[in-house]
């Protein structure tokens, strides 16, 4: 695929909105936050809020986004995460 | 790669604290490696590090370990603490120095 006025060729580059709509999938009602850190589709910062991280430990909320975004993953160069329960991001 | 996970098993009984990471804390290959080197510097601790672009094997096999798909990853006492990410959140709490010691 060849994204217009870029000048360069984006071979299956992974959209913030990729990643949203894999993370809203899986968690239901969550608050997700994705941002393109360099433009360039490769390095994201992901921010979620769910009420399934409840009682988990963070690598266990971390591991379930991971598994959220399944195959993404491994066309993404680098994913900056944090992850809240939704209790906490109300306090 | 059976043998890479026994290895990896190894390391990880042997070092209380190893860090799996992209490069060598003298020459970190990346920015997140490089972030994890800096806290477990800040804290004082000593720790093995392992770089998983001299070990390409190794490199696939830790993401299998631990169920964890990126680099860095970090042990202590032969636990998963976790990524770079939870090594800041973890630092930025004040309960990352109290884990290592």
């Amino acid at each position: 695929m060849r994204e217009g006025g870029a000048g360069y060729t984006c071979v299956g580059v992974v959209s913030p909105e990729d990643i949203r709509r894999r993370i809203e999938e899986a968690f239901p009602g969550a608050q997700v936050s994705v941002a393109d850190a360099t433009g360039a589709g490769d390095h994201f910062e992901v921010r979620v809020r769910a009420a399934a991280f409840a009682g988990r430990t963070l690598v266990e909320q971390h591991q379930l986004v991971y598994g959220a975004l399944g195959t993404l993953m491994g066309r993404i160069h680098a994913l900056a995460l944090q992850t809240e329960t939704l209790e906490e991001a109300r306090g | 790669m059976s043998d890479v996970l026994t290895e990896i098993e190894q390391e990880i009984r042997d070092n209380k604290v190893v860090l799996y990471m992209k490069g060598t804390p003298a020459f970190p290959m990346c920015g997140f490696s490089a972030a994890a080197v800096k806290i477990l510097k800040e804290v004082g601790v000593p720790f093995k590090a392992v770089d998983v672009l001299a070990e390409p094997e190794k490199r696939e096999a830790i993401k299998q370990f631990s169920n964890w798909p990126t680099i860095p990853q970090l042990y202590v006492g032969g636990k998963f603490v976790g990524g770079s990410d939870i090594l800041r959140e973890l630092h930025a709490r004040g309960e990352f120095a109290g884990l290592v010691k």
